[in-house]
């Protein structure tokens, strides 16, 4: 800072502090009303006295709902998410940066375009090819008069059907179409010296050594990064995984935790256990904010000192 | 680490090389010979760095041939040439330390351990990095990391040893050691090297042969004697020699060349226009000669630069021994020594003198 003033340092600290307050008192609401019994709750209602509950509740959410299986199917779909979407973004960014390809340019644009349009954009139009992944080729096959030819030829009408609603597959893969990955590994190899892969030439190694032996080893912050992001996007996702899975066993964590709360209006909802599962929802993507922290800043600010 | 007896030579047969429709090179032929040292030397932008690239390997030739001790190998891969390149910013691998990077090429030619290590040492011998394996790029000075670079390229003992800009990273003082020892290396490993700079002193002391180049065009190929004394032509006269040489428009009528203003400069058969070229230091200062009035003068400590006016406006360049009788003065009359006079055609720019007796 220019000034160092005291009293300018103590406003800092002072808007500082609110701001922290303001954020953290919801999590002081959820993670106290944890600690409470159902019963200490109905009587005092919400308050900032811890009780002593949390293991009881959380007993209460592991036996009595579908949350553990939810919490597995949550870990599987934004792992998943997360793999694909730093496998997929690397080799493009490889592609893109590394090779003249004739239109790269308009390629990479096309794939930046991606980010204007996000999935609840496409919701439909995504829950319909979900539905059936063989609907494109359907209507290519038709546009092109194949069906008809087929058809009078064997008397077969091609119809192909595969839903992929329901599996960890189709809760996965329209949460990975977007270019937000490809887009920080092109920027990164853009900062590496352009005589890297040169030099690596003549040293003999060819396109796949140099992305094994030095792109990868260089990348590993940035991996760090997208996966941490990927994973978060796919964690905290809730309203593809809301209809692309019917049942309460293909459920993500956040949905199910949704559901947690009783649909009947009359009932008073037990709340120390759903804060219970939204602390159990939470601590998985807490952990690894915490433990990656220090690669996430490095993969997301592109330099290397 | 022995000498190589390996060097070889490189013939360059029409090589042209455009980036889609523009030109860069055109048509370019020379012979580097093997085990000489050649510095390729020219302007920014003038294609060095593609003309090394396409030596390497890194960079397709759009025609023409390349031939390395014989063999065409303008399809090869680089890993095939037999070439080795020190980049400008030394492109090491960050993350590798000092071995790794210099044993890659060895590792990535899958040769054993044992014997890369043995090789990586000598290499690392060689430019007195022997205590440095185990650092990273990271943790070296930039003399230190040019070192690893030209080390990691002699590793493999290549026959032909490329540098592009190794030298203009570094400061001053650092780049006259290195470039010792790249002149005493080049002696021991005896690797034809081709070296890249647009830094004219390095090109005079480094070099056996300096290739100069204007926009993709050989305008000299020759010994530094050669390009410093008989440039042949008005941009090698004036791109060689710091201050550069003086060049004048005259008129030649046969006797003399003169000024536009009448005044005889020195004699000479030639008739018709063209530039006259003589070294500031050539300029010798005589009782009755070309009256000059001195605009500015600049002391070097061991010799000054004078600034002089000539009868015509014309301001030329004159170095003379510090302490000679003229310093205090205001006038001069300076004489043309008809033996370090050079003459070039105004149109086309090339020497139109070709006398050889005129050496020193
Ligand atoms: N990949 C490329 N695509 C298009 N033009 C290029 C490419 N590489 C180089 N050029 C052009 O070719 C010309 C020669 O470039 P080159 O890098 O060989 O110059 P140079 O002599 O090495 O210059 P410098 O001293 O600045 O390194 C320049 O005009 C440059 O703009
Ligand atoms: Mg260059």
């Amino acid at each position: 800072m220019i000034e160092n003033t005291k009293s300018l340092d103590r406003t800092a600290n002072v808007i500082l502090a609110v701001g922290v307050l303001y954020i953290l008192f919801p999590l002081v609401i959820t993670l106290v009303t944890a600690t409470q019994s159902f019963e200490s709750f109905l009587q005092n209602g919400f308050s900032f006295i811890p009780g002593t509950y949390l293991l009881e509740n959380i007993q209460i959410v592991w036996e009595t709902t579908q949350l553990p299986r939810q919490l597995l199917n949550s870990i599987i779909v934004a792992t998943m998410v997360a793999l694909i979407k730093c496998g997929i973004a690397f080799t493009t960014a490889f592609a893109i940066v590394y090779f003249r390809i004739r239109y790269g340019g308009i390629l990479f644009g096309m794939v930046l375009v991606t980010n204007l349009m996000p999935l609840d954009l496409r919701f439909i139009t995504t829950y319909q090819v979900a539905a059936n992944i063989m609907m494109p080729v359907n209507a290519l096959l038709d546009f092109f008069g194949i069906t008809y030819i087929v058809q009078t030829l064997t008397g077969y009408r091609m119809n192909f059907q595969v839903s992929v609603l329901n599996t960890y597959f189709g809760l996965a893969a329209p949460l990975l179409a977007n270019g937000t990955g490809t887009f920080l590994f092109r920027q990164y190899f853009r900062t590496l010296p352009a005589d890297l892969s040169k030099a690596a030439r003549m040293d003999g190694a060819g396109p796949m050594r140099f992305l094994w032996d030095i792109l990868i080893p260089l990348s590993r912050a940035n991996f760090a990064a997208l996966f941490v992001l990927m994973f978060l996007g796919g964690w905290t996702s809730y309203l593809w995984p809301l209809v692309a899975a019917s049942t309460p066993e293909m459920q993500t964590a956040v949905v199910g935790l949704a559901r947690l709360s009783p649909g009947d209006p009359g009932q008073i909802p037990h709340y120390p256990a759903i804060m219970t599962g939204a602390l159990m929802v939470s601590v998985i993507p807490l952990a690894m904010i915490a433990l990656m922290q220090r690669h996430i800043v490095r993969g997301l600010t592109l330099t290397e000192k | 680490m022995q000498p190589a007896s390996i060097a070889a030579e490189i013939a360059l047969d029409a090589v042209e090389k455009s980036f889609g429709n523009t030109p860069v090179i055109p048509p370019l032929s020379a012979t580097l010979g093997a085990g000489e040292f050649t510095v390729v030397l020219g302007p920014s932008g003038c294609g060095k760095s593609t003309l090394l690239n396409m030596i390497a390997g890194l960079e397709p030739v759009s025609a023409g041939r390349i031939r390395i001790d014989g063999q065409e190998v303008q399809d090869w891969e680089p890993k095939d040439r037999g070439c080795a390149m020190v980049f400008q910013n030394y492109a090491l691998y960050p993350h590798m330390t000092v071995a790794e990077n210099i044993g890659y090429a060895l590792k990535v030619a899958g040769i054993a351990r044992a014997e890369r290590q043995q090789r990586v040492e000598g290499a690392a011998r060689v430019v007195q990095l022997g205590d440095l394996l185990d650092r990273r790029p990271g943790q070296l000075s930039g003399g230190q990391r040019q070192r690893v670079a030209i080390a990691r390229a002699i590793v493999r003992e290549p026959r032909v040893l490329l540098f592009d800009e190794p030298l203009s990273n570094l400061d001053a003082k650092l780049r006259h050691g290195m470039r010792m020892e790249l002149s005493h290396l080049h002696r021991r490993i005896g690797a034809t090297s081709v070296f890249v700079t647009h830094d004219q002193v390095e090109a005079m002391t480094l070099a056996d042969k300096v290739l100069i180049l204007n926009e993709g065009r050989i305008e000299q190929f020759g010994t530094p004697h050669e390009i410093y004394h008989f440039p042949a032509s008005l941009f090698v006269a004036g791109f060689i020699g710091a201050p550069a040489m003086n060049l004048i428009e005259v008129e030649g009528d046969g006797t003399a060349l003169r000024l536009p203003d009448g005044t005889a400069l020195a004699g000479s058969a030639h008739r018709g226009r063209a530039v006259l070229g003589i070294r500031p230091e050539k300029l010798r200062i005589a009782e009755d000669g070309l009256p000059a009035t001195i605009v500015y003068r600049e002391d070097l400590g061991s010799h000054a630069v004078l600034v002089v006016r000539l009868g015509s406006g014309q301001e030329i360049n004159v170095s003379t021994p510090l302490g000679g009788d003229t310093v205090a003065a205001d006038q001069l009359s300076l004489h043309l020594p008809e033996a370090h006079v050079h003459l070039f055609d105004p149109a086309s720019g090339q020497r139109l003198n070709v006398t050889q007796g005129q050496v020193r």
